[in-house]
Order: structure tokens, then sequence, then C-alpha cells
């Protein structure tokens, strides 16, 4: 077993465990520090995948930002309601088949596929690159992209404004 | 590892955001499940870009984990919105659509 | 009567002129609402008529027996040839008919002028404007040269008898007999125009001429002529009051006498006679429904005259005696001796219009129809003398017409070795003069009732028309002797049949004056004497109870079948269609749950299938 194997399968139980605590956990609050863990078990796998300004970038934005976002929601949630929020699941059953269902069909289509085993040489450094292209092929999504920042955040103003 | 392997992965973690998706009662339980469809996504991608030698599946991704960090925020004031109209919690009683 | 053929032109005139006058009282309402210019116009148009229609038969010329009487002008088109034409027809039997109608119309209208003199101003214009429509009807009908032009004047001239029935459409009564006699003959008429139909399906055209033609070299077919004809004949049962569809004639007595005298005596009655004598070379070719025509006839005739022999109200037994008249007319059609059939027509139109206005001079005198009511007029002769007279041409006593056309039947009827259907009208020729002479001498000749009507005031106008048929009657009669006289006895009737016809007379006359005047034979005893017959007799044979039983049980539960059918069955369907689709919108719109999750699970759904289809499509 080489090393690379080993990770990935280390990784990998990682990630499966958690998300499937982030889906099972009743309390919400818990099922928030689990995603964050899935999400750096995701940032593992990028590094793995030769990526790490991903890496990176993961940690940042969805560990770092979008973890502490959504306990800020709890946290407002649970003051108005009053109570912790026991978050029990529905039709647990019918999801389960729907999930498994949906997750065969892919796999039939990955089975069919011809398996690429071998991965191709690394063509320079991929950071460099990538900052290349950002303002150079991508320059005009990157831009876009600021737009759609900018309105997101008036979104969220507008809607997080006391009532007149 | 072979992209198989990888591809793989990520359709199970797909799967069980879906399946969080499906069953949680809690609205940000639901967007918990997207963020786990969202990341499954990015694996996805990224291994396709590592195996075919481009460059234009990581730039994908970063825009989305970009645009995946606006829509929590915009769904989250959303549901604190939502919250302060109808005082409740759950994805059950949400159903002024009704038909 | 040699074969003529009168001019086109005149005949239209003719015909014309009353529909000119109908037109103006119709459409012109200050001219109807005063009765005295609506009676101007229509008599006027209506002598006009006579005199075209005494001048059309004057120069009328004799014809080729191969040329067309017919003028005619195309009317629905089709495909080679127009499919029906309009026109005139105009041989001997429609002159004569035309002269008939035309004059018999111009005595009622004066005549109804003082019988109705009481009558609201309005209502008179109506009555008059109705007596023009059913003169333009009656002429049309025996003017036409097609049966479909006949069809529709035989309509418009039921439609005419319907609107003179009824003209006191206020009373029950006349209301009823109204539509009574138009769903009766409506009944005669579902046949005639199936036979109609089925004879031009069967022959291609609806012309006379063209039909005759063809019957005589054979080029009509034979199978389902007989149904065609007979069905033919079915519009004369109802028209022409024969059994079993006499029911409506007696109770049409409702209308107004004079109506009762032109429509239901002389002319409107005798269309369905008219039709078969017309027709007469059709009905040659199956002659099967002519002894059927014979026997119908004959039957009417002796069941009519039974029927007058219990009957008080004056206008019935007239009524009654129409029937029975009727009856000897389709009797002599079907013994395949038309001309004297079409003889009596003519003459019973005279004498039958003169006993109807002469009855309507006794109800005007006596305020009743009740011949038990009157009585004590035998000092008065200028009262009596029209209407006896009358009633002696009618029971057939030379030399009076009736006894010479009435003769001619019997003796065509023995001719065609008829014999059941000769003994049948040789009864009813005894109890027709027995009736109509218990009649005479009940209203006019009773004693007893105190002479108190010592000068009843009868008008003019009245006796004056009266009396100008009797002088008719009386002339027809010495012009119909001279003829025999000189012609001599027609070879095929016995010698002994002008000898019998007047001994059933005779005896009949005799029996009444026993019964009634000389009070020697009580009525009473018999009436026991034949108490079944009478108690019958007494209720019509129950034949109209079988028609209303028909309309009760049969016909209204039909429709009330029908109308559960449409109720339930024809409304249910579309009924449960639509409460179908109400529930499986209710239990779809189930789907809208409002919640998202649910909506995701549709969205995963489809995401499968569409996996399913991409593998599917890569096999």
């Amino acid at each position: 077993m080489t090393l690379e194997t080993a990770a990935f399968a280390g990784v990998a139980v990682v990630l499966l465990g958690s998300s499937l605590a982030v889906v099972l956990t009743p309390n919400l609050f818990h099922a928030v520090l689990w995603l964050a863990a899935a999400l750096v078990a995701t940032g593992g796998v990028f590094l793995l995948l030769d990526a790490p300004f991903l890496f990176g970038v993961q940690l940042l934005l969805y560990a770092g930002g979008v973890v502490t976002i959504v306990v800020f929601a709890i946290m407002l949630t649970e003051r108005l309601v009053g109570q912790t929020l026991r978050s029990a699941s529905r039709f647990l059953i019918n999801g389960a088949v729907l999930s498994a269902a949906v997750f065969v069909g892919v796999a039939g289509f990955l089975v069919q596929a011809p398996a690429a085993g071998v991965r191709p040489a690394l063509a320079g450094d991929l950071t460099v690159a990538l900052g290349r292209a950002l303002v150079g092929a991508f320059a005009v999504p990157l831009e876009l992209l600021g737009v759609l920042l900018v309105i997101a955040l008036l979104g969220a103003l507008y809607f997080a404004r006391s009532e007149p | 590892m072979p992209l198989g392997a990888y591809l793989v992965l990520a359709a199970l973690v797909f799967a069980i955001g879906l399946f969080g998706v499906l069953t949680r009662r809690n609205a940000v339980g639901i967007l918990l499940g997207i963020e786990l469809m969202l990341n499954a996504v990015n694996i996805n991608l990224v291994a396709f870009a590592r195996f075919t030698g481009g460059l234009a599946g990581i730039v994908f991704t970063l825009f989305i984990i970009a645009i995946t960090v606006a829509e929590v925020a915009v769904g989250l004031a959303l549901v604190i919105v939502i919250f302060r109209v109808r005082r409740t919690v759950e994805a059950d009683h949400l159903d002024l659509l009704r038909g | 009567m040699s074969v003529r053929v009168g001019s086109a032109a005149l005949a239209l005139l003719v015909l014309a002129l009353p529909f000119a006058s109908f037109l103006l009282l119709a459409l012109v309402r200050p001219l109807r609402r005063s009765a005295v210019a609506a009676a101007t116009v229509s008599i006027t148009a209506m002598v006009a008529a006579v005199g075209s229609a005494f001048w059309l038969s004057w120069r009328s010329l004799p014809r080729a027996l191969l040329q067309s009487p017919s003028t005619t002008w195309a009317w629905i088109p089709a495909d080679g040839g127009p499919m029906a034409t309009v026109g005139v027809m105009v041989d001997d039997k429609s002159m004569a008919m035309c002269m008939l109608v035309t004059f018999v119309s111009l005595m009622v209208q004066l005549y109804s002028w003082a019988y109705l003199h009481d009558e609201p101003r309005p209502s008179l214009g109506r009555y008059y404007a109705y007596h023009s429509l059913f003169a333009f009807s009656m002429l049309g009908l025996v003017l036409s040269p097609s049966f479909i032009q006949m069809f529709v004047f035989w309509e418009l001239v039921g439609l005419c008898s319907y609107l003179l029935i009824g003209y006191w459409y206020d009373r029950p009564p006349a209301a009823r007999a109204a539509v009574k006699a138009f769903w009766i003959t409506k009944l005669g008429d579902l046949g005639f125009v199936a036979g109609i139909v089925m004879l031009w399906a069967a022959a291609g055209t609806f012309d006379f001429w063209e039909l005759f033609r063809m019957a005589n070299v054979g080029a009509l077919p034979r199978e389902g002529l007989a149904l065609i004809m007979f069905l033919i004949y079915l519009g004369a049962v109802g028209k022409s009051a024969q059994f079993p569809l006499h029911i409506w004639l007696p109770d049409a007595m409702e209308g107004p006498t004079p109506v009762s005298a032109l429509i239901h005596a002389a002319t409107m009655v005798t269309a369905g006679v008219f039709l078969v004598t017309r027709a007469f070379p059709l009905f040659l070719l199956v002659p099967d429904v002519l002894t059927l025509i014979a026997w119908v006839g004959a039957f009417t005739a002796l069941l009519a005259a039974s029927m007058a022999c219990v009957e008080s109200d004056i206008k019935r037994v007239l009524a009654y005696s129409t029937v029975s008249q009727l009856g000897y007319m389709m009797a002599a059609a079907g013994a395949q001796a038309p001309g004297a059939g079409f003889n009596h027509l003519l003459t019973h139109g005279i004498f039958k219009a003169l006993l109807f206005l002469g009855a309507g001079v006794v109800i005007h005198v006596f305020h009743t129809n009740d011949v038990f009511r009157m009585g004590g007029l035998r000092g008065q002769p200028l009262l009596w003398a029209p209407f006896v007279l009358a009633t002696l041409a009618l029971a057939g006593v030379p030399p009076l017409p009736g006894f010479f056309t009435k003769e001619a039947i019997l003796g065509g009827v023995l001719e065609a070795h008829l014999t059941v259907p000769f003994v049948m009208l040789a009864v009813t020729a005894f109890l027709t003069a027995f009736y109509m002479f218990r009649v005479v001498f009940l209203a006019f000749f009773r004693g007893g009732l105190g002479d108190g009507h010592a000068h009843p005031h009868v008008p003019g106008l009245m006796s004056l028309v009266c009396w100008a048929l009797t002088v008719l009657t009386i002339a027809t009669g010495v012009a119909m002797a001279r003829q025999v006289l000189t012609a001599g006895h027609h070879d095929g009737a016995p010698a002994w049949l002008p000898a019998f016809s007047l001994g059933l007379a005779g005896s009949g006359i005799l029996l009444a004056w026993l019964t009634y005047q000389r009070q020697a034979l009580d009525p009473a005893r018999l009436s026991a004497a034949l108490a079944p017959l009478d108690w019958a007799a007494r209720r019509r044979y129950g034949i109209d109870a079988v028609f209303v039983g028909f309309y009760r049980f049969v016909l209204l539960a039909f429709s009330r079948l029908v109308g559960w059918l449409d109720r339930y069955i024809v409304d249910g369907v579309l009924n449960v269609v639509s409460a179908c689709t109400l529930r499986a919108g209710d239990r779809l719109r189930r789907i809208q749950s409002g919640l998202a999750q649910d909506y995701l699970y549709g969205v995963a759904l489809g995401v499968l299938v569409l996996f399913v289809l991409a593998q599917w499509r890569l096999r």
C-alpha cells in the first residue's frame, strides 16, 4: 500500500463519516461542526489532487466563512424561537431509497466508462497558471463574479434590515 | 488512485447530501445538505481537471466556491426574514404555495 | 265530360285574386280591423274569382290526349332538370272544382256578413282574411300539377281549417277542436308525405302528367307501389275523415256555421276524394288498394250514418252526414268509378253547403243547436223550404241531383262486384233518409212548442244566399235528369237500381215521418229494440277513447321515457365526465403540497428517469 493510497483512504473515511454525521445528527449545531470537518476533508482531497491553492481557498472560504455564517444563523434563529433547535428528520426511508437510487445511477455510468489509470505529468506550477488564467482567459467571468458578490451583499443587507 | 475512485467518492458524498436535503426538517439543515452536494461537485471537477490536464476545471471550482459563499449568505438572510415573519423553523410549516 | 284544357293565365288569375285579398288584409292592419273594409275586399276578390273561374271553363278548348294540361316553371333546382316545379294544371276536374270552390266561398262569405254581424269588428276582419287564405289554398290544391305542390297547399288548407275552427279561440272547446283537427289530419299527412317521397324515389318525378304517362307505358316500378299508394291514400283518410281518422270532423263543428258549410262540407274535406280521383291512373295499377278504399269508404258511410241517428245537435248530424257521404265518394273511387264519385262530390258540395246554411238560419232563430229545443215553424215555408229541399237532395229523391249521383255510385259499386260494400251503402242510404228527416221533423215541423216564434226575423242576406243555392240545386238536378233521359240508361247498371234507391229513400222518410211526426212509433222503443247498437252509437263506438288512450298511455309514456333517457343517460354521461374530472383534479392537487422538499423528490425522480433513458440510449 503506497502512501498515496493510504492517504486517500484516510481522507475518504473522514469525509464520508463526517458527511453522514452532518445529515444524521439531530442537533443542528453539532451538524455544522461536522460540516466543518467534511469541508476540511474535502480540502485534503484537493491536496491529493495536486491543487494546493484550492486547498487554501477551501479552508478560508468554506471551512472559515460559510461555517461561521451558518453558526451565526443558528444562533439568531435559536434566539428568535427561544429553544434549542432539535432537528428531527422526516421520511428517512424514502430519502434513503431515492439517494441510493441516484448513486446507483451515477455509479452505473462510471462503471461503463473506460478506466483512466495514470495521471499525466504535471505541467509546471498549477498556481501560477491559475493566476494567469484568471486575469487572462477568464477575466470577464472574474469581473462578473465580483458583480455577483456585490449583488449578494446588497440582497443580504436588504433582507437583514429592521422592519420600518 | 485511479480517477474512478475520486468519482465514486464524489458520488457518495453527493448522495449523502441529497439525503440530507430530502429529510432534514430545519431549513438551515437543508442548506447544510446543499453544501455537501456542492462539495461533491467540486471534487468531481478537480479530479477531471487533474486527469485530463486542463485548467478549466480548477477555475470552475474556484468560481463555484465563491458563488456558494454568496448563495449561503443570501439564503441565510432569507431564512432569518422568514423566521421573523412566520415565527417558525420547520420547512413543513412553510407551505404557502399549497395548491 | 269532354277532355278540355283551360288557359293557364286565367287559372293564375283565379289563384291570384284571393291571394291578393289575403295579402292586403294580412299586411294592412287598418284594413283588417275595419270589418266592413275587410269584407268588401274579400268578397270583391271572390266575385272576380267566380267570374274568372266561369270564364275559364267557358273558354276551355278541347285538347289532344297526349298534350299535357299543365303549365309549369322550375322550382327546386337539381342536376339534369329541376327536382320540383310549380304551376297550374287546368283540366276538366280542376276547372269544375274551381267553379265549385269560388262559388261556394262567395256564398258563404256573403252569408257570414249577416250571420256573424254581432262579432267584434277586428275579429270579423280576421275572419275574412282567413277566408281569403282558404280560398287561395283550396284553389291552389285543385290546380296543382304535381304531388309536391299539392302537398304544400294541402298543408295550407289544414292550417286554414285550424284557424277557422278555432276562430273563437277563447272558448276551450273550440281551441281543443281546432288542435284535434290539426293533429288527426297530420297523422294522415305523415303517410301522404312518406308516399310522395317514396314515389319520387321510384319514379324520379313529382309531376302528375309525367307519372300518368309512365303508368300508361308501364315504366313505373311495380314492387312497393301498393305500399306507396296506400300511404298516399292515408293522407286522404285524414283529410276526408275516413274511418278511423273521422273523429275530428264532428268536433270541428265548434267553428262558426258558415265555416262548417264551406270547409267541412263542400270543399276542404273533399280534398281527399279529389286526391284519389286525380291520382286515379296510379291507383289503377294497384287494384288491391282500390278495393280497400271501397271497403273503408262503405264502412265509414255506414258507421257515420248510425251515429247520426242518435245525435241531437243539428250541426253534428250534418257533420256525420258529411262523413257518410265522403265514404260514398271514396267507395265509388274504390269501385273504379271515379267519375261517379267526382260528380257526387260536386253536387254534394252544393246541397251540403245549403244544408249547413239553412241550419244556420234555424240556429240563429232559436239560439241553440239542439233539435229538441226547436220546432213550430210549419207555417213559414220561406224558412224551411231551402233546408227541406236540400234534405230531399241528400236523401236521393229525383229530380234532385243527389238521386242521380248516388245511383251512379251504387251502380258502380255493383258493377265492380263488391257486394258487401253495396249492402253497406244501401243500408246507409236508408239511414240517411231516416236521420235527415228526423232532423227536419224535429227542428221545423214539430208542433206544440207554442208557435211563439210567429215571425222570427231572419236577415235578408242569409235568406238570399239560401235561396240562391236552392235554385242552383234544382237547376243542377233538372239538368242531370234531362241528361239521363236523353242518354238513356248507361249500360252496366241493372234496371232495378233506380227503383231500388228510390225505395230506400222513401222507406227512410216514411219511418222518420211515422216516428217523429205522426208519433205512431215510439222512438224510445226503437232505441230499445236496437239497444246494443244504440248504446255504442251514442258513445261514438269508443273510437275517440282509443285515440285518447293511445295518446296518454303510449305517446306520453314514450315521451316520459325519452325525457328520462335525456336527463339520466345523455345528461348523465356528461355529468359523470364532469364529476370525474373534478374529482381527479381534486386528487391531483394534493401533489401541490407547498413544501419544497416534496418538489425536490420530484426533481430527483426526474433525474432518475433521465439516467434510465440515457442508459437505454447507450445500449
